[in-house]
């Protein structure tokens, strides 16, 4: 009994330490933005939302904000299309070639992200296009695609395709099948296509830094303020981000989950 | 040759063949079938997996188009129209019920499709759910709550909510347990006996189509080796593969009059292998009689398997009705058969 208390509490410990270890790093950066002082050091003397003022004050905080967001934004769309044809080809239909589609469409989420982020850069002044956030679109989706494509194609083996020829047989158009059985399977996997595409784009440091010219994204920014002009406005734009893309994500959800609760009882 | 016995029915034909056959690359599935289906039977296809008889109801419900040869619905030809535009319905061997949607929406897709209002949809859906024995309450439920023999209903209901003129059938019956499937075997053949309309079944067993049709087709390696009534099909089956496909048979090699398996010789009136049934096998009677030694006994309840082996080494099946615990394994006894038992084929 006594032993099976202590296993007990072994247990509860570790998730606290693993959630600990999680969470801990977030919180620190709410912190960091409390402060005052270029100096991270805790508790602080003075506690303060200046930071956040200035922040939310700034053209930059903004600009960084449109900047990303226009990125995210076009990965999420030319991503969710290429990534729902490539789906297609990569799972429904078996043809000639389709092996090594499959693996050389995987194959730019084995290089290592810097690399690709350098090589992009070269081929894009090689052949005399300037770096802008439209580069980075580029560089985003050449990481980005793969992962859809995938994250897609799992819903695409989990259904019964016969329910397509089922749909046709009983006089559906090929757009009807699609609009009535196809879609419907396979939009969770494109929901989480979108949302994967976003916060990978919103988020992505290695190929922006590369690629996005003069035009810099969030993460860039962050990155190189942190590296050599540190003031606890880098903390508060970055917390100031996550909320941004949190209510970015969770309004999608919820746009989901009423567009869904809209459609069932009417039917 | 094989529409002879269509005609014969006296009913006019609703779906024609004419050389209808379909190859993938060099591998020809079905080699041409020609064969006229009169209104309101129902016809069985019956083979072995891979000889083509889903390829051949896919070429009859126009999922697939055909290589070569021409189809006819009532005379018109129909060969190039799309399968979303005959007036057939195919019942899916894996269902097919789209089951991210509830009953009800399953057996009104085909009226959506076409238009109709929702109400007369949900009336015609609940007529259709008590034609096939569903409670009208099922309307509302998601079809992954139904039990296999019910998601059989919803997808049959499903077919005739399209109104078709010929029912396809691509084995559905194939995942259900035994008991089950006798059941809806029986329904099948009652609901096709109210609604009078055309059905064309396909299965690998040949017993489920003896149950349930008017005519049987058998196909062997895409091609129709034989059509006729079940009684046809089991009276004169027209080569080994046929007989065999009947359940367990004898089957014996004929050289010049006498059957070198028993050692006995036999009036033959031109055949290469005589098929003998097991149920003519019987101990102690028969025109022609040889000793066989038991070599396992198989009780089945209302009968009982003995096999068998002659004196030259060859194996044989004899039935006998109730169970018998008599013909001990290792034990020898005289079995005969009647010489008119014997059908005799040339391949």
């Amino acid at each position: 009994m006594t032993q099976g208390h202590r296993l007990a509490a072994l247990r509860t410990l570790w998730i606290v330490a693993i959630l600990a270890f999680l969470y801990i790093p977030i919180i620190s950066v709410v912190l960091a933005s409390l402060a005052n002082t270029r100096y991270m050091r805790f508790p602080h003397r003075i506690w303060t939302v200046d930071a956040y003022r200035d922040a939310l004050g700034s053209f930059t905080t903004w600009q960084l904000h449109t900047i990303s967001l226009s990125i995210a934004l076009s990965v999420v769309l030319i991503s969710t299309l290429l990534g729902t044809l490539g789906a297609v080809a990569f799972a429904r239909y078996d043809w000639r070639g389709r092996g090594w589609f499959q693996r050389l469409l995987v194959l730019p989420i084995f290089f290592p992200q810097p690399v690709l982020g350098l090589a992009l850069l070269l081929s894009f002044t090689a052949i005399g296009i300037s770096p802008s956030w439209k580069t980075a679109v580029v560089a985003h989706l050449v990481w980005i695609v793969p992962i859809v494509t995938l994250v897609i194609s799992v819903r695409f083996f989990g259904y019964d395709v016969a329910q397509e020829e089922a749909a046709y047989d009983l006089g559906a158009s090929n757009l009807q099948v699609f609009r009535e059985v196809t879609m419907p399977q396979i939009w969770p996997g494109v929901f989480s296509g979108i949302l994967f595409g976003f916060l990978l784009s919103w988020s992505n440091l290695p190929l922006s830094v590369f690629t996005s010219g003069p035009d810099t994204p969030l993460p860039v920014w962050l990155f190189t303020r942190t590296a050599t002009n540190y003031s606890p406005l880098v903390p508060s734009v970055a917390v100031i981000g996550t909320v941004v893309s949190a209510m970015i994500v969770i309004g999608a959800a919820l746009l989901l989950w009423a567009s869904s609760r809209l459609r069932s009882p009417a039917r | 040759m094989m529409a002879e016995t269509a005609t014969q029915s006296g009913r006019p034909v609703i779906l024609s063949l004419a050389g209808l056959s379909k190859s993938f690359g060099d591998m020809r599935a079905v080699k041409p079938v020609t064969l006229d289906i009169p209104e309101g039977e129902f016809l069985t296809i019956v083979g072995p997996s891979g000889s083509g008889k889903s390829t051949l109801v896919r070429l009859l419900a126009g999922l697939e188009a055909p290589t070569e040869g021409r189809l006819k619905l009532r005379g018109e030809d129909i060969t190039s129209i799309p399968a979303n535009r005959r007036p057939t319905a195919m019942v899916f061997q894996s269902l097919a019920l789209f089951d991210h949607r509830s009953v009800g929406q399953n057996i009104e897709f085909a009226m959506k499709m076409k238009g109709v209002a929702p109400d007369a949809r949900k009336t015609r859906a609940l007529e259709l759910l008590r034609l096939v024995r569903l409670p009208e309450s099922y309307y509302d439920r998601p079809v992954t709550q139904c039990s296999g023999g019910e998601k059989q209903r919803v997808a049959l209901a499903r077919a005739f909510a399209s109104d078709p003129e010929i029912l396809f059938f691509d084995e559905p019956l194939s995942a259900i347990d035994y008991r089950l499937r006798k059941t809806l075997e029986v329904e099948l053949k009652e609901l096709h006996q109210r609604t009078g309309r055309t059905f064309v079944y396909i299965t690998h067993s040949l017993e489920e189509a003896m149950v349930m049709s008017d005519r049987i087709a058998i196909m062997q390696a895409g091609e129709l080796v034989q059509i006729g009534t079940p009684a046809e099909i089991y009276g004169r089956p027209a080569n080994r593969f046929v007989a065999s496909f009947m359940g367990e048979v004898n089957i014996l090699a004929v050289e010049g009059a006498a059957f070198p398996d028993i050692g006995r010789p036999i009036e033959n009136p031109g055949g290469a292998y005589a098929v003998l049934r097991p149920e003519d096998l019987q101990p102690g009677t028969g025109d022609i009689r040889a000793e066989f030694k038991v070599t396992q006994r198989l009780l089945l309840g209302s009968r009982t398997h003995l096999h068998l082996e002659s004196a030259t080494g060859a194996a044989f099946v004899s039935e006998i009705g109730g169970t018998v615990e008599a013909f001990a394994v290792g034990t020898t006894h005289e079995f005969g058969f009647a010489r008119d038992s014997v059908v005799w084929v040339d391949t």
